[in-house]
């Protein structure tokens, strides 16, 4: 006699919740990769709550899963983080936004005429 | 059944016979197109098999008493179950037998038609493609089965009219062909899915049982019928969608043969004495039948009586015979339908295979230059004709005139008596258009001089094709002055299907076979008077009144209003909204959709300056809103 | 209320609290270690889920090595901690615009399953049953993790080396 599932359910979806908006939000790279451990972590624990629920192991084993994904993830995130520093010196993603191609506003009212 | 199948020897006599020649089609089409000789014996060898099938099976169940049904599983959807198979009665195995005879002798008779032609492998394929696709509709225990084959049918006629596909006039009248019967095959497929709607299966049997009466309430029946019977309109060629048929001549003559007188518009009339009872069990739809038949027959005739071309004018008397067959089985008389049918497969295929060889001869279709150039000096292709076209009249002896009297018999027992008078009207314009041609060919007004390498053929091997072309003239005549006198054992035969519906044989009228033969010997003799007697101007009482003249020879316009219609119509009409849908609305609406969306991509980049935690969001953001639309 | 369901209560408050805490930290060293004090408060509630094994491998990997790596790339990059508001308003509002609407959806979906009105019962895995089940049953996936992290290892080397080569179309 623990709680009910439900109440695990939103305990995980808040946690979610948060580690969505410290990637979207936090204006850090490092952080953006801390909320993915966030969500990660999130992701966790309802598979272990699932796996009580009905007494399966399969919600264990993919929690391992999770784990060698989250390291794996982080190991890559970080090292493109300290590359990405090296070369432009900042981790501020606004920075990174050299696949954007800014038009111009004769090129967009040319583009509204045709 | 699959197992059992080797053992019984009727459904594998009905399978050799009728896939033999499907066979032959994909041997000749695979392996050899370039080995003309080859593919000829193949093709023959198959025509001879299911000939030999068909005549066994009509021979092993000439006294059937119930139809033998085979049918195997061929698809399974949902509740619809699809079988496959084969059923033998009295109505299938007379058509098998018809079409497998025809098709043996046309395909032989080919062999000194074609010979030499660049197509002739190409040309005995699709022959082979036509007959099996007409002997398997004509076996086809379900509706279903007997459609695909119909299209089957309407695709091979295609190949086959535009054969020489060279020539723009020959692709013109394959492509018509196709177009005009497929406008039937739409009403008819309406109609089969009317059927399945409330009956749950296609079988043949099943339909024509009077249990459909019960199914179906009576409007649904009779729309029903109406639709199967535009389907049969198309394909018999019957008012309104008849101008298909004149045309269809642009291919070989072996081929109008065949088309005119076994399969192609024969599978219209053998579709309604398939489905006879269904249609029996509406009455509108067999005074609708009834009506249509004779305005085709009576508005093919005057066309015939106008016209110039030797293949034309027999292509015209198909039509009002067909008009005829649909006039007898709309009346009731199944005996009636299927004995003209047979009678007819057998005269007509004699009348254009007759022609074909003056068209081979001379090279022209004319009959005022074939008369010209001495078409009475080939004495029997002409004999022949005449016997034909005395058939075609009704003339007594002949076959035609103990069908069609069966067939008046009939009309004279309906309440009403229009449509005896129209047949008589009919029997009368027959006689005249039928020995219109023969008396122009036989009196010519100025005999060309006796050129003897010009009436003979010359060289031993023209001599050959021409007797290979004359053997199946020889046996066809004598079928058409035979079949006259086997009336009674065919009734009795057919008698076996669909006991209890044949009412009893109509009022046999003493006088009608006489007031019969009277009227087509008088429209004989006023043919002799008008272009057989000497000194005559060898013009028709229609050619003195040049309106007439033109309106018959002009097709009373349906082409010319068909034609009028699909201009004023189709094209200016529904095309232009059409046309102008397409290019404001939806080239419109495309054009706009597409540079809206490059606008967007372009405001949204503007916004989103490309960092990446926006396109995280906007994952999110489409995540949560497919949950919505999962969850609610 | 259960002592079970007490426990649990207090946990998910601390995890909540603490992660909470660690997002909106200027300081990405205070990040860190708040989010060390979640992932340790993770790994209790695995232990009170009946998973021991994995609380402890939690434990390891995410609150030491992972929270660790965290910390030497903080100390590594410097990054600039003058920068403007923690979480700036134009990313914030249709964060909490979208964030808002998925926790309508999730707090339906949790209130309506009726899987969700199940009340969980204690139950555990013992670390020998949970490896016999995972190399019986999984060994497929164990070789599929191994090489995912043998990839993992592959592509930070790669990264890190100290020369980077310079690909002369792009732009730097």
């Amino acid at each position: 006699m623990i709680v009910p599932f439900g109440h695990v359910i939103v305990l995980a979806g808040a946690l979610f919740l948060l580690g969505i908006t410290c990637a979207v939000c936090r204006r850090n790279l490092i952080m953006v990769v801390l909320g993915v451990e966030i969500m990660l972590n999130a992701a966790s624990i309802i598979f272990l709550a699932g796996a009580l629920r009905w007494f399966s192991m399969e919600g264990q084993v993919f929690v391992v899963m999770v784990l060698a994904i989250a390291a794996t993830e982080v190991a890559i995130g970080l090292a493109l983080i300290v590359y990405a520093y090296r070369r432009t010196g900042s981790v501020d993603p606004i920075n990174f936004n050299c696949l954007n191609e800014q038009p111009t506003g004769s090129q967009l009212a040319g583009f509204i005429r045709e | 059944m699959a197992s059992c199948w080797i053992e019984n020897s009727t459904l594998l006599t009905a399978i050799v016979g009728t896939w033999a020649p499907f066979v032959t089609f994909v041997l000749i089409m695979l392996f050899t197109r370039h080995r003309p000789k080859t593919s000829a014996g193949l093709s023959l060898a198959s025509a001879t098999v299911s000939l030999a099938s068909a005549l066994v099976l009509l021979g092993g169940h000439w006294n059937l008493q119930r139809p033998l049904e085979y049918t195997g599983r061929w698809l399974v959807s949902g509740d619809i179950y699809i079988p496959f198979g084969y059923l033998l009665d009295p109505v299938s195995l007379l058509m098998l037998t018809v079409v497998a005879i025809i098709g043996f002798l046309v395909q032989f008779y080919s062999l000194g038609y074609m010979a030499g032609d660049p197509g002739f492998s190409r040309y005995f394929a699709l022959m082979s493609l036509f007959l099996w696709s007409m002997m398997c509709l004509t076996i086809s225990p379900t509706l279903f089965q007997l459609y695909i084959f119909w299209e089957l049918v309407g695709l091979s006629s295609y190949f086959l009219i535009g054969f020489w596909y060279e020539k723009f006039s020959a692709g013109q009248a394959g492509k018509k062909a196709f177009v005009m019967t497929r406008l039937g095959d739409v009403a008819m497929f309406l109609g089969v899915l009317l059927i399945l709607l409330h009956l749950g299966n296609l079988n043949i049997l099943e339909i024509d049982s009077p249990k459909i009466v019960g199914l179906m309430p009576p409007e649904m029946l009779t729309l029903a019928a109406l639709l199967i019977f535009g389907g049969i309109i198309g394909k018999s060629a019957q008012f309104p969608l008849l101008t298909w048929l004149p045309d269809a001549m642009q291919g070989p003559s072996p081929v109008s043969a065949l088309l005119h007188s076994s399969t192609m518009v024969a599978a219209g009339v053998y579709l309604f004495e398939r489905l006879f009872p269904f249609f029996l069990f509406s009455s509108t739809a067999t005074t609708v039948g009834l009506a249509i038949g004779t305005i085709s027959m009576l508005l093919a005739s005057t066309m015939a009586m106008v016209s110039r071309d030797i293949k034309q004018i027999w292509a015209y008397s198909t039509i009002s015979q067909l008009g005829f067959m649909l006039m007898g089985l709309d009346a009731g008389g199944l005996f009636a339908g299927a004995f003209h049918l047979t009678t007819h497969a057998a005269f007509k295929a004699l009348l254009f295979l007759c022609a074909g060889v003056f068209i081979h001869q001379y090279g022209t279709n004319d009959i005022y230059d074939l008369a010209a150039k001495g078409t009475r000096r080939m004495r029997v292709p002409m004999l022949c004709t005449i016997i034909g076209a005395g058939a075609l009249a009704g003339l007594p002896p002949l076959s035609g005139f103990f069908s069609k009297e069966v067939i008046l018999a009939k009309l004279a027992g309906l309440p009403n008596p229009i449509w005896l008078v129209a047949a008589l009207l009919g029997v009368f314009l027959t006689a005249y258009y039928a020995f219109r041609p023969i008396f122009i060919m036989l009196f010519p007004p100025s005999l060309p001089a006796a050129n003897a390498s010009n009436a003979a053929p010359e060289g031993t091997r023209h001599r050959l094709l021409y007797r290979i072309m004359v053997g199946p003239l020889v046996i066809l005549a004598g079928a058409t002055v035979a079949l006259g006198f086997l009336q009674t054992p065919l009734r009795n035969f057919l008698a076996g299907q669909y006991t209890g519906l044949t009412t009893a044989g109509g009022a046999h009228l003493g006088w009608l076979p006489y007031v019969t033969s009277l009227l087509a010997t008088g429209g004989v003799a006023l043919t002799w008077w008008e272009f057989g007697r000497p000194g005559a101007r060898q013009t028709g009482f229609v050619d003195g009144i040049p309106v007439i003249a033109r309106f018959f020879a002009e097709r009373w316009y349906l082409d010319r209003l068909y034609r009028a219609i699909l201009d004023h119509a189709v094209d200016r009409g529904i095309s232009a909204v059409l046309a102008q849908n397409d290019t404001r609305v939806i080239d419109g609406s495309i054009d706009g959709i597409s540079r809206g969306t490059v606008l967007a991509g372009r405001l949204a980049a503007l916004i989103n300056a490309g960092m990446i935690q926006y396109r995280l969001l906007m994952i999110f953001a489409a995540t949560v809103l497919l949950s919505l639309y999962f969850f609610f | 209320m259960t002592l079970h369901g007490l426990i649990f209560y207090l946990l998910a408050s601390v995890i909540l609290a603490s992660t909470g805490m660690a997002i909106t930290r200027r300081n990405l060293v205070h990040a860190v270690l708040y989010l060390v004090f979640s992932f340790i408060g993770s790994a209790l509630l695995f232990c009170l889920f009946g998973a021991p094994f994995l609380a402890l491998l939690q434990v390891i990997i995410y609150a030491g090595a992972i929270m660790v790596v965290f910390l030497f790339i903080v100390m590594m990059v410097k990054p600039d901690l003058s920068e403007g508001t923690v979480l700036p308003l134009r990313q914030l509002l249709p964060m909490v615009l979208f964030g808002f609407m998925y926790a309508v959806v999730g707090v339906l979906v949790a209130v309506t399953d009726p899987a969700g009105r199940a009340v969980l019962e204690t139950a555990v895995a013992k670390p020998t049953e949970f490896g016999h089940y995972v190399f019986a049953r999984h060994y497929l996936a164990v070789e599929i993790i191994s090489l995912i992290l043998l990839i993992g290892l592959m592509g930070a080397l790669h990264l890190g080396r100290e020369k980077v080569p310079k690909e002369p179309e792009e732009p730097s």
